[in-house]
């Protein structure tokens, strides 16, 4: 049960390292640097500060997936970080439900589909791990 | 050895704990809310997501060393790991208030400037800390 769990926390890294790539590609995209031109400049260091730290924290979970995922299924605290990523994830689908703007999201309708499938994905995931039996 | 580095994993998990309780006050300080107005309601709506999640990675670290202590010390190949990955994330931290963000936007106040020197002074002990906990699993001084 465990082997073949394994394969399931090695997706999830694939499925973080494409999250990695899209944020690079929404950057440009979104005009993340034109939208903020005219804001304060604290504001916009803290913008690009945050999404950085974002990108390095999901890039180490793909890097723990991909290279460690029996980390994740140990008793302890690998329940406890499968927690956390389940948590992050599935509250990342609330936001974008619940919080994103209804007429952007329509706007992309494509992209806030495969988003939300892929935020739900994950957190099936690392909800399975903390909970699955040793 | 141990001992020291417990309490210092117990005044750090402090310290996370008052930068959790300080980060509902920060958004006020710096007038997020106002200064973010002239963002479309995407990135506005971005801004706020990216930041909440630094403020989740950062719950989780003050969950981490309050209650795993033994884990932290445990001098397995996972805790160096870990050690090593909040060290990386607070020596940019550190950085980046020396020499990254322009503060001068802030207002002076003296409260701001006390605020500002706590901060300063936090995230140096947990750069610190960190690196030499990173030192301990990977077997220093045992």
């Amino acid at each position: 049960m465990t082997l073949d769990f394994i394969l399931f926390l090695r997706l999830a890294g694939l499925i973080c390292v494409g999250l990695i790539v899209a944020n690079f590609v929404a950057a440009p995209r979104l005009g993340y640097a034109r939208n903020l031109a005219g804001s304060d400049k604290l504001v916009r260091q803290i913008f690009y500060v945050h999404c950085a730290y974002i990108v390095f924290l999901i890039a180490a979970l793909a890097l723990l997936c991909l290279g460690w995922p029996e980390l994740l299924l140990e008793p302890g605290m690998g329940r406890v970080m499968s927690g956390f990523f389940a948590l992050f994830w599935a509250s990342r689908v609330v936001v974008q439900l619940t919080y994103y703007d209804k007429m952007e999201r329509r706007k992309e309708r494509f992209w806030d589909v495969f988003f939300l499938i892929v935020f739900l994905s994950l957190a099936v995931i690392f909800a399975a791990a903390t909970l699955i039996e040793r | 050895m141990k001992e020291l580095l417990n309490d210092g994993l117990m005044f750090a998990g402090f310290g996370f704990t008052m930068l959790v309780i300080a980060s509902f006050w920060i958004p006020k300080i710096l007038g997020w809310k106002e200064k973010l107005l002239g963002l479309t309601p995407l990135m506005r709506e971005l801004f706020w997501t990216y930041a909440a999640y630094v403020f989740a990675s950062h719950v989780f670290f003050m969950i981490l060393t309050l209650g795993f202590r033994d884990w932290l010390l445990s001098g397995t190949p996972a805790a160096a790991v870990m050690c090593g990955f909040i060290l990386f994330w607070w020596t940019v931290r550190v950085y980046l208030q020396f020499f990254g963000f322009d503060l001068a936007e802030v207002k002076d106040t003296r409260l701001n400037r006390i605020a500002k020197h706590l901060l300063t002074l936090l995230f140096l002990y947990l750069m610190i800390f960190f690196a030499i906990l990173l030192w301990w699993n990977l077997g220093g001084a045992r």
